[in-house]
């Protein structure tokens, strides 16, 4: 039994008591299970695993910290209507929030964050990181941080709008179904049913190999696989918009069908369209890092997250978690994106509880 | 009985119609290239005796509607033609791979569906307390990350750092069940971990919206059992949902395993698309994809006539 070992006993035990003690139900069931959990960690793993537990705790419990002073700041800067809802966040949604800003810092500002150009070759092939390069150097001897800053304005960049792309075309579809109705709401909608029973990624499959592949083609593939399904939740949506007695006001005032969208329909479907975006934006974001990670995603030298991880793999093999970075800095965005979605459509729709 | 058969058929015969408009869709996707395969194949250094040899070979020379029922006869007969790039036939290329994808995505599925519905049910019974918040966390950060990070993180700590299991899935004659088993358990879990983290969040929906109805309720007030709610009132109407989350999550095992198959080099069709694609080896490509999207019909039509059957109200639609 070392030090650590006790310290990291004792610490657990005494915070679970307080936590008994305070009538804090939750957070002991979870510090006690943790404890159980532990015990029996420490006698299969040793030590070394004991201290891995403790690095995810303080990891976690950092990001917490992180996340509640974010929000708190979010809080100060909104306006009092902004604050209310702010406040009701929890804290997986604030992180979510701060992730995001600071991938949009990131991928802005990315020529004064990254110390080196994207293509620039400054030392041999995997070379360990130093005082110059944060994170080592890829397979050809470039800065892998300076990559890793580029590769947020390219991947979500891409993403971003090959997502809109697909919003645009499935929502404004998705809205003249609904207010049109007839022949033209039939034809969208079978026609989506027949796009969405093609698996996704063979359909981006298919096409990129059709035309090769290159950024326009890509944003295209992808937004026309994902635009049914926008379409589908549009269509439900201003389905249930369609019906209510002002759209039949307006139409006897005899407003037209641009007037009936803009300023009828949109306003009363906005809540699930932005939490659609959001999941959508994840979906397509994974989509396009994998055919990246394929090696038919944007094309080398830009830095792209993706092509990233499949250029440095066989550094794995050394134990070396370089390549787990930028796959890590997807994961990171994606998980950010599903909390804040999270909590949007917990806000909007009530979820059944 | 008669009704059921009649709304499965029709079912089916919706599912044959759409296997048919895909197989138009990926078949004259192709014809929209700029000029045409030849040309493609060739690239831009083929001379017109070349261009003219090639079209004569692959039949380009014939109007595309008969050369779409030609290819699509042969499809139905496991047929597609050879491979531009090997020449030889395209299915002794699959043919045995698609047995090696079908045997990684049963093996990860018969890990994942009792393990993923009898999470969901306990997490769906621990609702809003810290275990129920814990498992949301988890399980949103496994969908959310992409299939290739999670692999890459089992290779580094199961085979690199630990040495528990191989990093490469390589098959070979004459191994053992037991050899295979474990060759192919890094790739496996891989698909798990991303498959149970879905069908835990759908089980839980599933399951929670049917424990908000009056029905429970009422008999939780008259005095039964927990247990006996679950079991006696909540499942029977709770297996449609569940029948639906199983089959959905096969078909997105089906093709969530190209990914997979690439990082841990495990010889499947999803390698086979991919090379195919990057060689742009049409024949292939075109049977790889049609292969995969007649699967993943045939498990959401599983999916539907089995909601079917387990759930009356269904039989009678409004």
């Amino acid at each position: 039994m070392s030090v650590f070992v006790i310290g990291y006993y004792a610490l657990l035990l005494s915070a679970s008591c307080l936590a008994a003690y305070f009538n804090k139900r939750s957070v002991f069931l979870l510090l006690f299970s943790l404890t159980l959990v532990s015990f029996v960690v420490g006698i299969v793993g040793g030590a070394g695993a004991l201290k891995a537990i403790a690095i995810g705790a303080g990891m976690l419990a950092l990001a917490a910290m992180v996340s509640y002073a974010f929000r708190e700041f979010l809080i100060l800067l909104a306006s009092t209507e902004m604050a209310k809802e702010l406040r009701t966040a929890p804290l997986t949604a604030a992180f979510g929030m701060f992730v995001i800003f600071t991938y949009a810092i990131a991928g802005i500002f990315a020529p004064i964050i990254a110390p080196y150009g994207e293509a620039e070759v400054i030392s041999s092939a995997f070379a360990p990181a130093d005082e110059n390069m944060l994170l080592g150097a890829d397979q050809l001897g470039r800065d892998m941080f300076s990559r890793l800053v580029y590769g947020t304005r390219n991947s979500v960049g891409l993403a971003l709008t090959a997502t809109c792309a697909a919003f645009i075309m499935g929502a404004g579809a998705g809205l003249l179904a609904a207010t049109k109705g007839g022949w033209f709401d039939q034809f969208m909608g079978r026609f989506a049913d027949v796009i969405m029973s093609i698996p996704s990624l063979i359909f981006a499959l298919l096409m990129l190999s059709i035309f090769g592949p290159s950024m326009p083609v890509i944003i295209i593939a992808v937004s026309i696989i994902y635009a049914p399904r926008v379409f589908r939740l549009t269509r439900a949506v201003a389905g249930n918009v369609v019906v209510m007695d002002y759209i039949e006001a307006a139409k006897l005032r005899g407003e037209g069908t641009g007037y009936l969208i803009r300023r009828e329909i949109l306003p009363n479907s906005t809540a699930p369209l932005i939490a659609e975006f959001g999941l959508e934006f994840c979906f397509v974001f994974l989509l396009v890092a994998g055919l990246s990670f394929l090696g038919l995603g944007i094309q080398p030298p830009t830095a792209d997250w993706g092509s990233m991880v499949r250029e440095n793999a066989t550094l794995i093999s050394f134990g070396e978690i370089t390549p787990l970075i930028p796959a890590a800095a997807i994961a990171l965005l994606t998980v950010g994106v599903n909390f804040v979605v999270d909590w949007m459509l917990h806000r909007s729709s009530g979820l059944k509880e | 009985m008669g009704d059921i058969l009649g709304l499965v058929l029709k079912r089916l015969g919706l599912g044959l119609v759409i296997l048919l408009i895909i197989s138009v869709i990926i078949f004259f996707m192709v014809e929209l290239l700029p000029g045409d395969i030849a040309e493609a194949v060739l690239g831009q250094g083929a001379t017109e005796d070349n261009l003219a040899a090639l079209r004569e070979q692959m039949g380009l020379n014939k109007p595309a509607i008969m050369r779409y029922l030609e290819w699509l006869s042969g499809a139905l007969m496991f047929d597609f033609g050879s491979s531009i790039v090997t020449q030889e036939p395209v299915m002794s290329v699959i043919g045995e791979r698609f047995l090696n994808t079908l045997f990684l995505a049963a093996y990860a599925a018969v890990i994942a569906v009792p393990f993923a519905i009898i999470l969901g049910v306990i997490v769906a019974l621990l609702r809003n307390s810290i275990f129920d918040r814990v498992a949301n966390v988890l399980t949103l950060t496994s969908i959310s990350s992409p299939e290739f990070f999670l692999g890459y993180i089992l290779i580094l700590y199961f085979s690199v750092k630990w040495g528990m299991f191989p990093a490469i899935a390589n098959l070979s004659e004459g191994m053992t069940f037991w050899e295979l088993l474990e060759r192919t358990f890094l790739p496996a879990l891989t698909l798990v971990l991303v498959v149970v983290a879905h069908m835990m969040r759908m089980t839980r929906a599933a399951i929670i919206n049917l424990l908000a109805s009056p029905y429970i309720e009422m008999a939780r007030l008259k005095g039964v059992p927990p247990w006996k709610v679950i079991v006696r009132h909540a499942l029977p109407n709770a297996w449609a949902p569940i029948i639906n989350v199983v089959a959905l999550n096969l078909a997105y095992l089906i093709t969530g395993v190209v990914l997979v198959e690439v990082v841990f080099v495990y010889p499947g069709v999803g390698q086979a698309l991919v090379d195919a694609v990057s060689k742009r080896d049409f024949p292939v490509v075109q049977a790889c994809c049609l292969i995969f999207a007649a699967t993943f019909i045939l498990l959401n039509l599983a999916a539907d006539v089995g909601a079917i059957l387990t759930n009356p109200r269904l039989r009678h639609p409004k």
